[in-house]
């Protein structure tokens, strides 16, 4: 924690804090399936506990699968993989009528479909608590109708269906943004990774970023504020919004793009955030060792000078060597650390 | 007159306005312009023009390409039945998402694009077992299959387009179809396509449109 901490407040440690974000492989690390891995909090915490023990990086997450916020929200059929993700089998959302039947529980934290997320939390919280930050994944309102009705029946809403009817879609999805990140506040996560796509002109206009993009990100972190909120667009590209999301939303973390370019990321920032350096996580199955480290030290000569940075990665694809993870690891911690920088 | 018509219609689209796209289009074809025209003079140069705009590095966003596509392949089903004759068609393409993938939009955008390429365009839909695609491309006579995967296991795993490529393989039907994938691990690793054997890959789905119209090309040589 002492790392983040630092980096936060410009300060410098031993060397730049290192986000590792293995989900899948605790399966593999504890020999399970990933289903039967994924059905236990236990399971979840135990794998993340020994995971970054065993690779020394500097955080731990909460986070089972994106899937889990629509099985909050009525989703009953995910999709299991033996060598990735979870998915969405079944939309919750399969016609406009069902957007208004779309029940927001009133306590998610009594809901039968978090109680495993609660249960690994607990033991995070009991077993790292204040020494590594514990992550939590929140799907911003603009966003997590793809994972209700799919992402081409909601780009169609959105750009071209009943403004009433995306609104009311919206408010709903606002309104569990906000009940969500209270209940993982009130469970311990410290670092909120607030996952927006829609957040990026990857994916939109400037001007729809302008006119629904902000306004409804205004909405979700209003009253809920924005400490330990990263902003983060999946792998969509977004230094050119870091101006507004600063002066409207308040956010000071950026976790930006691999695309994105650290150096000009960082000069947007200007000191008044903290910059996360993404590697391209899917190189890491194929690339040497030689490769891994060239392009480690290339982000942190990027990132690093001036400080206020942390190195970090996507959702690690299952399929990554664990000498290669190793390797990038490695590399992180020699070229991050302080006194070679200064 | 049709100058004005094209860059009406391409303002449009740029600017993922539908409802103005499709009032250019019916205030031309009410002023005289053919609908063959429409759909050979507008709707695919506009699809050409932002191939062209993505291939130097305009920033076309996800928005753009959606709506380009979509609205091309309005317009060709309003405009087709209208034609003198009926259009020749230029191939024929089965496509689909891999193997336990549930991710559509980019395969949606795709069909978009080659319907309004007068490409015959089958949707297999999501999570497409590898066998079903070969036999479903035998059976619609397609020359190409699309595989389009969101996710790193979806595009390498062993039920994905390696099994897609290996059935081609034993069938003896290489030369006769062609594997074109897509989708964001493509994105992320440009060599990606040959280590799953593709016969080749496409950075998001309008230039597929060009992607796949080179590989139907190469097989009807």
């Amino acid at each position: 924690m002492d790392r983040l901490v630092a980096a936060i407040n410009g300060k410098t440690s031993d060397r730049i804090p290192v986000f590792c974000n293995l989900l899948d492989q605790g399966a593999k690390e504890l020999g399970v399936s990933l289903k039967e891995y994924y059905l236990n909090g236990e399971h979840v915490a135990e794998a993340q506990l020994r995971m970054r023990e065993k690779y020394g990086y500097d955080n731990v997450w909460s986070l089972f699968y994106v899937g889990k916020e629509a099985e909050v929200l009525g989703c009953g059929k995910i999709a299991f993989a033996n060598d990735g993700p979870p998915n969405v089998e079944d939309f919750v959302i399969k016609t406009y009528d069902d957007i208004e039947k779309l029940q927001v529980p009133d306590d998610i934290s009594g809901h039968p479909a978090f109680q495993e997320p609660l249960k690994c939390l607990r033991i995070l919280k009991r077993e790292v608590g204040g020494k590594y930050p514990i992550c939590a994944y929140i799907t911003a309102s603009m966003t997590l109708p793809a994972i209700l009705m799919g992402m081409d029946r909601w780009m169609e809403l959105l750009l071209i269906g009943p403004a009433d009817v995306r609104d009311a879609l919206l408010t709903k999805c606002s309104d569990f943004f906000r009940k969500e990140i209270t209940a993982y506040r009130n469970a311990g996560a410290d670092v909120l990774v607030y996952s927006n796509p829609f957040g990026s002109t990857d994916f939109i206009s400037m001007k729809l970023f302008k006119e629904l993009s902000l306004p409804w990100m205004e909405r979700d972190l209003k009253p809920v504020g924005s400490q330990g909120v990263v902003y983060y667009c999946g792998s969509a590209r977004f230094n050119n919004v870091i101006e507004q999301v600063i002066e409207r939303l308040g956010i000071s973390v950026f976790y930006l793009s691999p695309m994105d370019d650290i150096a000009e990321g960082k000069k947007i920032i200007a000191g008044r955030g903290l910059c996360c350096g993404v590697i391209n996580d899917i190189k890491l199955i194929d690339w040497s060792k030689e490769d891994i480290r060239n392009e480690v030290r290339r982000m942190i000569d990027q990132g690093m000078p001036g400080g206020r940075f942390l190195f970090g990665t996507l959702v690690m694809p299952y399929a990554i060597p664990e000498e290669n993870i190793r390797a990038m690891l490695e590399a992180a911690y020699e070229f991050g650390r302080y006194e070679k920088a200064e | 007159m049709l100058a004005q018509v094209i860059k009406a219609y391409n303002e449009a689209i740029f600017d993922t306005d539908r409802d103005r796209a499709l009032a250019v289009v019916r205030q031309a074809v009410d002023s005289g312009v053919s609908p063959e025209d429409i759909i050979f003079k507008v709707v695919i140069p506009a699809i050409e023009l932002m191939i062209k705009s993505i291939s130097e590095n305009f920033d076309a966003n996800l928005a753009q390409h959606f709506m380009t596509s979509q609205i091309a392949a309005e317009v060709t089903e309003q405009m087709i039945p209208r034609f003198k004759k009926s259009p020749e068609i230029v191939g024929r393409v089965v496509i689909g998402n891999a193997s336990g993938d549930f991710h559509g939009l980019g395969k949606r955008i795709v069909i978009g694009c080659l319907k309004a390429l007068m490409i015959d365009v089958t949707d297999l839909g999501l999570n497409v077992p590898p066998e079903r695609f070969v036999d479903e491309a035998i059976a619609h006579n397609a020359e190409v299959i699309g595989i389009s995967s969101m996710m790193v296991h979806t595009a390498r795993g062993e039920n994905g387009c390696l099994k897609v490529r290996q059935i081609l393989k034993e069938r003896n039907l290489e030369d006769t179809i062609k594997i074109a994938v897509g989708g964001a691990p493509y994105r992320f690793d440009h060599e990606l396509y040959k280590i799953v054997q593709a016969d080749a890959w496409a950075e998001n789905g309008i230039t597929a449109g060009k992607v796949i119209t080179d590989l139907i090309r190469e097989v009807r040589k």
